[in-house]
């Protein structure tokens, strides 16, 4: 047994996918590699961005921030960082301390904001309320309001997320297995808003499995949090999840062919299925809303905040 | 025969239960998915189908996690 690609015995990955073996050096290389490809072939990147990455310390949004450190070192972009302190206790804060770590590491602008210091309340707390409708809902939307808001206080072009080829393939088969048109027309490599205040999102991990992403931090040793949050237990997400490990136990491309059968398909949605939403402002903090309340704002009235 | 396995707490001593046996065996053991973890022997990272010898150690990292 040896690396397809340099012949070294030393191989730490067969991929189901295609037969290839990789030594460690050969896997780290392919790993970058193809990020940077997906950023040339989605245009993720245009000269002159500041990229504000969403960091919360795990090994996605680390492998995220050092794939495009290597555009930054090129001084191609200039990169900034938040870190959502969602006030989880005993899982976040280990996050929130590698967050800082790395960002002091590479030399880079970073803050951390808590829901607590912005809506007055931690996730913790929402969990205790007896109205309340399920940590993921709640953390989603108000974890997106404040990446928005860092973005455009920290003048970034760009917001790059951590989203995996599991995350997106699961996004997609969620979307589809609960009909939700609107958010089917909304995923992919680049995403864009009419209102200007809502900085374009970026997904340069989109065609890398999460397990290629937790051996890729592993085998170049880097620091990250791998903790289960306390809350994921129960997701739909997580079920959809664990039916798409199983079939891909016997059908191992079915990840990447899901995900290119959507790309083909998204056009369709973003035309056929366009939403009609009225651009208007939300009267209680003034961001850009379809409805009076905004999404974020309309959960902190339902939770008496 | 035996080896050392770590994982997240588990720091012990096992003994090998028969000839070739595999990382992969003894994540089946563990009832671990090997789509979960990645694995190191002797601090070198390495396939699941590599075979456990003598006094190695084995580190199991957990990468994925549910939910």
């Amino acid at each position: 047994m040896q690396c397809t690609k340099c012949g070294n015995p030393k191989v730490i990955i067969k991929k189901e996918q295609s037969g290839q073996m990789l030594c460690k050096d050969c896997f780290i290389d392919s790993i970058e590699k193809k990020v940077i490809k997906t950023v040339k072939k989605e245009q993720l990147l245009d000269k002159g961005d500041k990229v504000l990455v969403a960091l919360s310390g795990g090994k996605d949004s680390v492998t995220v921030l050092e794939i495009l450190n290597s555009f930054r070192k090129r001084n191609i972009i200039d990169i900034c960082a938040v870190t959502v302190d969602e006030g989880i206790d005993n899982y976040r804060q280990d996050g929130v301390d590698i967050a800082i770590r790395h960002a002091e590491r590479l030399g880079i602008e970073h803050k951390v904001v808590s829901l607590k210091d912005t809506y007055g309340i931690t996730l913790d707390e929402i969990m205790q309320k007896d109205n309340h409708k399920g940590s993921c809902t709640y953390c989603g939307v108000f974890r997106r309001t404040i990446i928005n808001k860092a973005a455009r206080e920290m003048g970034a072009t760009k917001i790059a997320t951590g989203h995996n080829l599991d995350d997106e393939v699961q996004a997609i088969l969620m979307n589809y297995l609960e009909g939700n048109t609107n958010n089917l027309g909304k995923l992919g490599a680049k995403t864009e808003s009419k209102a200007e205040e809502f900085t374009v999102k970026i997904k340069p991990l989109r065609e890398i499995p999460e397990r290629e992403i937790g051996l890729y931090v592993v085998a170049k040793e880097l620091e990250v949090h791998f903790d289960s949050c306390p809350y994921a237990m129960q997701s739909f997400r997580g079920e959809v999840s664990q039916a798409i490990n199983d079939l891909a136990e016997n059908h191992p491309t079915i990840k990447y062919s899901t995900l290119r059968g959507y790309d083909k398909i998204k056009p369709l949605f973003k035309g056929e299925f366009k939403p009609n939403y009225s651009q208007g402002r939300c009267k209680r903090c003034g961001e850009p809303s379809s409805n009076e309340l905004c999404k974020a704002c309309s959960f902190l009235e339902e939770l008496g905040v | 025969m035996s080896f050392k396995l770590k994982y997240k707490h588990i720091d012990e001593e096992r003994e090998i239960p028969k000839e070739n046996y595999s990382i992969k065996d003894l994540l089946d053991e563990l009832e671990l998915s090997s789509q979960t973890v990645v694995s190191k022997q002797n601090g070198e990272l390495v396939i699941e189908d590599t075979i456990i010898e003598n006094d190695d150690e084995i580190q199991l990292v957990q990468i994925i996690y549910g939910g």
